[in-house]
């Protein structure tokens, strides 16, 4: 399914537009290379500094001279990387599938069941996005040390189960989605649990494919609510940005070790990405229609 | 009858023997723990300060001491455990919050336990250790202290001349020679901070103070200042490429800069070629300069005062503050530790070092008032005058 | 649940009303559990901002005084507060647009069937990737005076330093940076679109830019109202990048001043609580003033 290939099957002939096309087509792709080389050069400078020692380091120079391993060696051994992927694989995946689970039951309640109170309980989930973070920090973090859920993942655990973003998100989607399968599952004798569980959240594999990508990535990427709820001095609590963290000093950077670390925390969401995008296809919607 | 009797007597026994476990458990593990918090200041220094624990906690059976880096935002984290009433038992309090945090009753008042152990405060310099105190109580020591010195790119100073700046006008000729001869190529001969934490120091050189801004001495040294960076021979750091004026210096954008000891390691470590010397600070009426010093502090929430105080008092006691000091990393707060040998510029500071913000509980605001402000007279879009009642305002509270 | 024994054998009124308590008792069920999460922390502590907002409130607690709206007055009247709006709306209204329309042209450039449409998604969603502090660190290294864009520009303005550019290159990356994720977003809402539609339009001989127009866009309603809703109030909500280039200082010249900065600096360097919680309400109040005034321009689209 393309705008372009099914639009041209239906154009009548036209003698020099094939050279048109060709030429469309390769400014297109000009163009997409030239975005993506645009957004590839951090990345790559990361690389490359990753490579360097630290005086060589501030230098804008791609080349690292000389070149050296020890920032991937000290990012291995001195400080325990090992450990601070597997604190922010465990959080991400928890959070990722509670989200799901909890984001498409409530997306799908506020998309599609209905109950008294319905858009007054959902102008509350999107009153939550408009409150800062700084402002409950402190309301927050005193809940949880009295209910002694700090010090450990419990706590931040908790607070994220469930995004506003992702459940209106979910909501949004399931509202494209036609009647026709639900009223099918219901003549099928299926209640409300199976509904979702059975057929709107297979129908919703794009989105959940788009959640799970970001929700991944956000948790990966959260550095204060870690920071204050767990990661103040126990290393053997510290996620993957609190490893990175602790490679900034005041008045010293270690740039050859922040790149290294940097390019380690970036590879599990870039692995995530790459193995969830295929399911951004079309035709799963469309399928369900036809078939 | 019997069973009954039977059942009782045994559940009284465990009982009993629960309880006296209990006991015994608490009377084996004595020692108790605490936590001991600061933030990053740099590998070479985290790594002293766990060595120095460890000696006291070699030293001391009793007491466990966990030694917890906050890597972040400080601030907000030990703000956060203060009000959820969970703090550190001790911790590192910057002079510049010092003020604040005793106004908002989080430190631990140390009197009492100053008169109970008979412990002598008399060997710390006494306007460091005022930093710390609010009236007669005093709520923290100081472990250590850094003034700001001249650092000169040692070459481009002997392509100038080679003659030590001493005094605002040498400077301004050193740093007109410079410009002159282009020995500074792709910079400039100064950099100079948008900072207050630099430029008060060339107000005290300059016989103003911080209780008068709007007196002429006062004003005149802000022109000064500013008036290097109009001419062309000085600029602040972003302008040369820096974050800092460090990094300027490393990068050679820069001859002259005015920075602390802290300066040291990031040289050595990151731009290790580049050869400086570290001279005293210049003076214009009188010498003039800033002490940055921060010092462990109590909780009020301690669970734990007793050992607290015990280790609060060992670091910067004399042992203590010998190991600290022992890699150069840091000036000593007392007057019974001796500096490690280079350190003369520093500590010819001295007698003139004022405290950086030391008691005055609005001074972190002042401190983003001073620093808007001075980059706005710096743009040109402000007057020296109109920033100096600003800030005046602003550290009295308004 | 009562209703399904009643339906039987029951009139047919009854057993409409079965199920309808029977959609209500689920449709609780379902949102029940994030509402919870949302009640306690957000409502709770929006509801404790409210109430602390009336007081003097330190670190340790209430603070000597008498209750009023004395913070409410030194927030409203304060000149650094109004800079503030008046940077954060600026930004704003720079920012989503921009994002909204690179976002939604990577996504249907992507949607294409071209080759290494695979690789070329993950580059476009690579500046997303990254966390906000390693990105503005690496941001703060290529906007210097001297970086690389200064160099292949010509130009020696420290960008991130300079009053009157600090904004719009706060714009620029997180243009850079969101568009990704957006395009994202625009993808799952165009994997809603079936097929038959473009093939009507094919037929109906519809070129490339009127099928965008007419029907790909107006299709896309629920994905524009998330889009504009949530990363509206998040340009709304901007702090991290403000405070790492300014320092925390908000500056240069208070340039960089956004009012999420201003909540935080009145909490976490004055401890004043009360000044931050009358600020966080009152901005709260603003945002959600602007999000109303977003919906009823972009419609009720799910009118379902």
């Amino acid at each position: 399914m393309t705008i372009q290939t099914t639009a041209a099957a239906a154009r009548p002939y036209v003698p020099g537009r094939a050279r048109a096309d060709v030429a469309r087509k390769a400014l297109l792709y000009a163009l997409i290379v030239a975005v993506s080389l645009l957004f590839f050069v951090p990345f790559i400078w990361t690389l490359a500094t990753s490579f360097k020692t630290i005086p060589d380091s501030v230098n804008v120079r791609l080349i690292p001279h000389p070149w050296t391993t020890s920032a991937w060696h000290a990012i291995w051994s001195q400080y325990d990387f090992k450990l601070y992927i597997k604190n922010s694989l465990f959080l991400a995946v928890v959070i990722t599938c509670a989200n799901i689970v909890i984001a498409g039951l409530g997306g799908y309640a506020f998309a599609r069941l209905k109950f008294p109170g319905r858009e007054v309980l959902f102008l509350l989930v999107l009153g939550t996005l408009m409150v800062p973070d700084q402002l409950r920090f402190i309301p927050v973090f005193v809940m949880l040390t009295n209910w002694h859920l700090i010090g450990n993942f419990t706590g931040y655990i908790l607070i994220n189960l469930v995004t506003a973003t992702n459940l209106f998100f979910m909501r949004q989607y399931f509202l494209t989605i036609p009647k026709d399968f639900e009223e099918a599952a219901k003549l099928d004798g299926a209640g409300y649990f199976k509904t979702f569980w059975r057929v709107m959240l297979p129908l919703a594999l794009p989105a959940i494919s788009a959640l799970v990508i970001l929700q991944f990535q956000g948790t990966w990427n959260d550095f204060v609510w870690p920071l204050i709820l767990f990661g103040q001095g126990n290393t053997a609590h510290y996620t993957v940005q609190l490893g990175l963290a602790s490679l900034h000093f005041t008045y010293s950077t270690l740039w050859p070790e922040i790149c290294a670390g940097s390019i380690i925390a970036i590879l599990p969401i870039l692995a995530i990405f790459l193995a969830f995008q295929r399911y951004f296809v079309s035709g799963v919607v469309s399928a369900g229609v036809k078939g | 009858m019997r069973k009954r009797m039977g059942v009782l007597l045994g559940a009284v026994c465990a009982l009993v023997l629960l309880v006296a476990s209990a006991q015994a458990g608490t009377k084996r593990s004595h020692v108790t723990t605490i936590t001991l918090s600061g933030w990053s200041s740099g590998a070479d220094e985290d790594n002293l300060l766990q060595q120095v624990v460890n000696t006291f906690n070699n030293t001391h059976p009793s007491i466990h001491v966990n030694y917890a880096i906050i890597n972040g935002d400080y601030g907000t984290a030990m703000t956060a455990r203060f009000a959820a009433h969970n703090p550190p038992d001790v911790f590192y309090v910057d002079s510049s919050v010092a003020g604040s945090w005793v106004h908002q009753g989080v430190l631990q008042p140390l009197n009492s336990f100053i008169t109970s152990t008979h412990y002598n405060t008399k060997k710390f310099f006494p306007n460091l250790l005022g930093a710390f105190a609010s009236g007669k109580q005093i709520y923290g020591f100081p472990k250590d202290w850094s003034p700001l010195a001249m650092e000169i790119n040692k070459g481009m100073l002997g392509q100038a001349g080679g003659k030590v700046p001493r005094t605002w006008a040498q400077l301004q000729q050193v740093a007109q020679t410079m410009a002159s001869k282009n020995v500074v190529s792709g910079g400039k001969p100064i950099c100079l901070s948008a900072d207050w934490a630099r430029m008060l120091a060339f107000v005290y050189q300059n016989k103003g103070s911080l209780s008068n801004l709007t007196s002429p001495a006062a004003i005149n040294a802000v022109n000064f200042y500013v008036g290097l960076l109009n001419k062309g021979l000085a600029a602040t750091p972003d302008k040369l490429g820096s974050g800092w004026c460090g990094e300027a210096l490393g990068k050679q954008k820069a001859a002259i800069i005015f920075e602390g000891n802290w300066l040291l390691p990031f040289m050595k470590s990151t731009y290790p070629s580049v050869q400086y010397g570290i001279f005293p600070m210049i003076k214009n009426k009188t010498g003039g300069n800033l002490a940055f010093t921060v010092s462990y502090s109590m909780a009020k929430d301690s669970q734990n005062k007793p050992a607290a105080w015990t280790l609060l008092s060992w670091l910067t006691g004399p042992v203590g503050q010998k190991l600290w000091v022992s890699k150069g990393l840091a000036l000593p707060s007392r007057s019974d530790v001796k500096a490690i040998g280079g350190r003369g510029a520093f500590l010819s500071a001295a007698p003139f070092a004022h405290g950086w913000g030391f008691g005055n509980p609005n001074f972190a605001n002042a401190y983003t008032v001073m620093g808007n402000d001075l980059n706005a007279v710096i743009a040109g879009s402000k007057s020296v005058a109109s920033m100096m009642s600003d800030v005046q305002a602003a550290l009295k509270g308004g | 649940m009562s209703g399904v024994n009643e339906t039987v054998g029951r009139p047919v009124r009854s057993s409409m009303q079965g199920a309808k308590l029977r959609e209500t008792l689920w449709g609780y069920g379902f949102a029940g559990l994030p509402i919870a999460v949302f009640g306690l922390f957000f409502v709770y502590p929006l509801g404790y901002a409210i109430y602390i907002s009336f007081l003097h409130w330190g670190i340790l607690g209430r603070m000597p005084g008498a209750s009023g709206t004395y913070n409410y007055a030194k927030v409203v009247h304060d000149p650094v507060f109004h800079t503030a709006l008046k940077n954060v709306f600026e930004y704003t209204i720079g920012v989503v647009p921009l994002e909204m329309a690179l976002g939604m042209s990577l996504a249907l450039l992507i949607n294409q069937k071209i080759r290494g449409r695979n690789f070329f998604r993950s580059a476009f969603y690579f500046p997303s990737i990254a966390s906000s502090v390693a990105i503005t660190t690496i941001a703060l290294y290529i906007l210097n005076s001297d970086g690389l864009f200064n160099r292949i520009i010509g130009s020696n303005t420290p960008w991130f330093t300079t009053a009157s550019t600090v904004t719009w290159a706060i714009v620029g990356l997180n243009t850079w940076t969101t568009s990704g994720t957006i395009m994202l977003y625009y993808l799952a809402g165009l994997q809603a679109i079936s097929d038959d539609v473009y093939e009507a339009a094919a037929l109906d001989n519809t070129g490339a830019w009127r099928t965008f127009r007419k029907i790909t866009f107006p299709l896309l309603k629920p994905a524009h109202f998330f889009v504009l809703v949530v990363f509206g109030v998040g340009a709304l909500k901007i702090f991290d990048q403000n405070f790492l280039v300014s320092n925390g200082g908000g500056g240069p010249n208070y340039a960089s001043y956004s009012p999420v900065l201003y909540i935080y600096r009145q909490a976490f360097s004055n401890y004043d609580f009360g000044v931050a919680a009358a600020a966080g309400v009152v901005y709260f109040v603003v945002i959600f003033v602007l999000t109303l005034v977003g919906r009823l321009t972009v419609g009720r689209p799910e009118a379902a």
